[in-house]
């Protein structure tokens, strides 16, 4: 395991993201005409997001802890607390209710499981 | 004047309804990234300069783990290329201002303000003049909300006991964020194919397995919507 980002590497990063996020948001709108997408990479610059946040979440859920490998076991925490979230989000969009859910259901698996 | 003033008082009375999703997320990116091991000054200057919860949420467990910075800004970066198609359809009602303006404009643009601008268009409540005054209205609260919301957050969970693993909310967020996109069938076979690939190439150095399963995941979802656009009379030929 590598240290954490610190400092100025740190400093670095944020100046990074943040130029990432005024790059995008002001393309086209600075841009303009000069710039142009093809219906292929419109399709695609679409679906980036949530394909990049699945690669982040996934992990993150499945393969937490001290021990190595991927933990399917019913009894992880994440996991119910994912499965809590998502049952709320089959049927409302509010996120603090996903947030009570999910929070609520981890908590209940690490204290009692 | 005092007609631009009264767009811009009309467009923040058009965001209130988005206010409490938004301080939602405020609070829970703030809260999510001092949980996640960055000290409160560190956290505070990323809420105000980067601005964006999901690449934020998304680069934090990177920075924890130690990942080249190149790696990181560029995890950001693909979260927020979103951003560049709503910014290809905000172009045609801000292509007479200035270019200060439009950089603006376009800095303040978040997924909230970007909805509630294009359902304003959509629907006919959007003034016919002073558009973009409109805009800076509905910016202006989003900002202030989300950034007072943020900052609360990372100070207050400062004094939250890490046993109580409020970090798990920034996952929970993003959940939050994929899971109503999970409807449409590409963004679900690209989201299922993106998380394998991640499981399986979890080994690799540099943290290049999240490239690898982002761009395995966003090839499979275009594929498939390629094939769904199709007539299927079409399909054969």
């Amino acid at each position: 395991m590598n240290e954490p980002v610190a400092g100025i590497a740190l400093a670095v990063v944020i100046v990074g993201l943040a130029l990432s996020t005024f790059v995008t948001r002001t393309s086209f709108l600075l841009a303009g005409a000069r710039l142009s997408l093809g219906a292929r990479i419109e399709v695609a610059l679409r679906y980036a997001p949530v394909c990049t946040l699945a690669a982040i979440i996934v992990p993150d859920v499945l393969m937490h802890g001290p021990h190595t490998g991927v933990d399917f076991s019913p009894l992880n925490p994440r996991l119910i607390g994912v499965l809590g979230a998502a049952l709320w989000l089959c049927w409302s969009r509010n996120i603090l209710g996903c947030l009570a859910l999910g929070m609520g259901a981890y908590s209940l698996a690490r204290l009692y499981l | 004047m005092s007609e631009r003033r009264a767009a811009f008082r009309l467009g923040q009375r058009a965001i209130l309804h988005s206010l409490p999703g938004s301080a939602a997320w405020g609070v829970v990116s703030g809260v999510a990234m001092v949980k996640g091991g960055l000290a409160v000054p560190w956290a505070i200057m990323m809420s105000l300069l980067v601005y964006a919860g999901s690449a934020q949420l998304a680069a934090l467990p990177l920075i924890v783990a130690g990942a080249p910075l190149w790696v990181i800004v560029a995890t950001g970066l693909i979260t927020n290329l979103r951003f560049v198609i709503y910014s290809a359809a905000l172009r045609p009602f801000f292509v007479n201002e200035s270019t200060g303006k439009r950089a603006a404009l376009g800095f303040f643009m978040t997924d909230f303000t970007f909805t509630v601008f294009m359902r304003a268009a959509q629907d006919g409540s959007l003034p016919a003049r002073d558009q973009d005054a409109w805009f800076a209205g509905v910016c202006t609260n989003n900002w202030l909300t989300w950034q007072v919301c943020a900052i609360s957050g990372i100070v207050a969970a400062s004094y939250v006991p890490t046993q109580w693993g409020l970090e798990f909310t920034g996952t929970l967020a993003l959940v939050a964020l994929v899971g109503p996109s999970l409807n449409a069938r590409p963004a679900l076979i690209g989201g299922v194919i993106a998380g394998v690939i991640a499981l399986l190439a979890h080994g690799l150095p540099f943290k290049l397995g999240l490239f690898c399963a982002a761009l395995a995941g966003i090839t499979a979802a275009t594929l498939t919507d390629g094939w769904q656009q199709r007539p299927p009379a079409a399909a054969g030929a």
